[in-house]
């Protein structure tokens, strides 16, 4: 192969969920089998670049300020689900279960990998809570040791005056499926959540 | 439970050994270094796919090679027969139960207990308060999943926490989440530690009881750093400590920091204790392990004896031999075959990671 060939593999092959074969797959297809696609893919690729940015308000993708959630009059703005990245937005979005607005960390606290407050999405929720317009902040970050920790330390730096509900998703048992097929950590997890029914 | 076939593959030295093993009682005889441990440490991995040894897989696999595996049938008191397969890589190891890969670790241990029993036993009495708290996890999570898990997450919240403390600076609210995240592990850390280490101190009293002819009475006393299983109490003492800890760069305090101590007659027998009293608390230990591991999962653990037979003297020999649950298979090495008086063997001859079964005598 010539060196821009694999000049190009080696771009490709740094993206994520590409291992060599792929990226040389990718990289064959667009240079010999359909370059046509090309030119679209690249102008695609600068305009995303140009226009795509985080949205003030959540941490969201957005074009523009805001994004499409934030700018939606009819979401409620006084419940924040707080996630760790946009595809767990993306994901709480497909259930369609969800009307509130987000708020995107983009990580969590993590000293080890050297992730501290400073590199997460916080000013921007300060000053959601400052204005005082949340009144419930839903915790759906992973319950991993990072993900508790970063909640505790979320709830610490509560400005303690307002009364915001701060709660958690559940975790256990995944829906339409039985108690004999869960792991015991999740069976334990489902235990420790249950609520009263009645 | 007990072990019918062992098969070993670019394991340690032995390139290829399969072994069938028809009664409770097998002997491996050989010079040293030819591999008669690593057959027990390959019979020990089945117990939690760790190693009575190392904490390296790599070390693990033959020279050159980049799998190693140890595959077992054996008669289980629960499960029947099974078929039970592990293949350690450099880095990764899978678990195979009777054909179907074994992804959790948690739902994985406490079925086929193994006890080791071994020269370097020693070092429970004598050595550091790390090796005693190595066995001690490794003991309690054998049985235990959710001693694991709170293991687990404990290990990972004090590496946060310790990375925090060497970053140094205005921390203390990041140091306070983790304090929040460490304080129900190390809660149900303590509480386990506190029960299981309660039954397993009675069973040592009694095996050493037995050993010594009840002379002197031995107990295990646990050691925590701190007593209290109350998470208040441990978040007011690291939230305490925290300028301490800063300034030593980790953490000074939890059960991170336990230990237990062996006792002959109310004295530590790590200061006090004779080489024959040392030797006999760590039997009775591991005797009462091998009780409690039998009454946690109904299953009689396979007893591995790495050479101990010849360093007890002739009474002490009889009486461990008397002391252990007759119905448990053992495995034992040695370099000269056992004594007429401990009752009849398997006895296979062990060069160069080779195993030869001899003719039933």
């Amino acid at each position: 192969m010539t060196p821009a060939f694999e000049k190009l593999q080696q771009q490709l092959k740094q993206l994520p969920g590409l291992g060599y074969r792929s990226a040389e797959r990718i990289a064959l297809h667009l240079l010999v089998e359909k370059p046509a696609q090309l030119t679209a893919l690249v102008s695609a690729l600068e305009a995303a670049a140009r226009s795509v940015r985080r949205c003030e308000r959540c941490g969201n993708l957005a074009e523009g300020d805001v994004c499409g959630i934030c700018a939606d009059e009819r979401r409620d703005r006084s419940v924040v689900c707080v996630v760790e990245h946009v595809p767990d937005l993306v994901a709480l979005e497909r259930s369609g279960a969800y009307r509130g607005s987000y708020h995107v960390l983009h990580g969590k606290l993590s000293p080890i990998h050297g992730v501290g407050p400073d590199q997460l999405n916080l000013a921007a929720l300060q000053a959601r809570l400052a204005a005082g317009e949340v009144a419930e902040l839903i915790l759906a970050l992973s319950n991993d040791v990072e993900g508790e920790a970063t909640c505790h330390y979320l709830t610490e730096q509560l400005p303690p005056a307002q009364a915001v509900k701060v709660t958690r998703i559940g975790f256990g048992l995944p829906s339409g499926g039985g108690v004999l097929y869960a792991d015991s950590v999740t069976l334990k997890s489902a235990l420790d959540g249950r609520r009263s029914y009645s | 439970m007990r072990l019918r076939t062992l098969t070993l593959r670019h394991f340690r030295n032995v390139a290829f050994a399969r072994l069938d093993f028809v009664g409770r009682r097998q002997f491996f005889v050989g010079q040293n270094g030819q591999g008669k441990t690593n057959l027990l440490e390959a019979a020990g991995y089945l117990t939690a796919a760790r190693s009575f040894r190392t904490a390296e897989s790599a070390t693990l696999l033959m020279h050159d090679q980049t799998t190693a595996a140890v595959a077992c049938t054996l008669e289980h008191a629960r499960l029947g027969e099974t078929q039970v397969t592990i293949k350690v890589h450099r880095h990764s190891k899978e678990l195979w139960c009777d054909q179907t890969r074994v992804t959790r670790l948690a739902d994985y241990l406490g079925k086929f207990p193994t006890v080791v029993f071994s020269s370097q036993d020693l070092q429970l009495v004598r050595g550091a308060p790390a090796g005693r708290r190595r066995w001690l996890d490794l003991t309690l999570a054998a049985m235990d999943g959710s001693y694991l898990q709170a293991l687990q997450t404990y290990t990972r919240a004090l590496a946060e926490r310790n990375a925090l403390l060497k970053k140094g600076g205005a921390v203390a609210a990041q140091l306070e989440a983790f304090e929040r995240v460490l304080a129900p592990a190390a809660v149900e850390l303590i509480a386990r530690r506190i029960s299981g280490l309660q039954s397993i101190g009675a069973g040592m009293a009694a095996g050493y009881q037995k050993l010594c002819d009840g002379t002197e009475p031995a107990a295990l006393v646990y050691a925590p750093d701190f007593a209290q299983p109350d998470q208040e109490a441990l978040l007011a003492r690291w939230a305490a400590g925290r300028a301490r800890d800063l300034a030593l760069r980790s953490t000074h305090t939890g059960p991170h920091r336990d230990d237990f101590a062996l006792k002959v007659s109310g004295q530590e027998a790590k200061d006090f204790g004779s080489e024959g009293q040392q030797r006999s608390v760590v039997l009775a230990l591991r005797l009462a392990q091998a009780a409690w591991f039998h009454a946690k999962s109904g299953v009689r653990p396979v007893l591995l004896a790495d050479d101990v037979l010849g360093e007890l003297d002739p009474g002490r020999r009889r009486k461990f031999w008397a002391t252990i649950d007759p119905e448990s298979q053992v495995l034992a090495t040695g370099t000269a075959l056992p004594d007429a008086e401990l009752g009849t063997w398997e006895i296979f001859r062990v060069k160069e990671g080779d195993f030869q079964p001899e003719a039933s005598a």
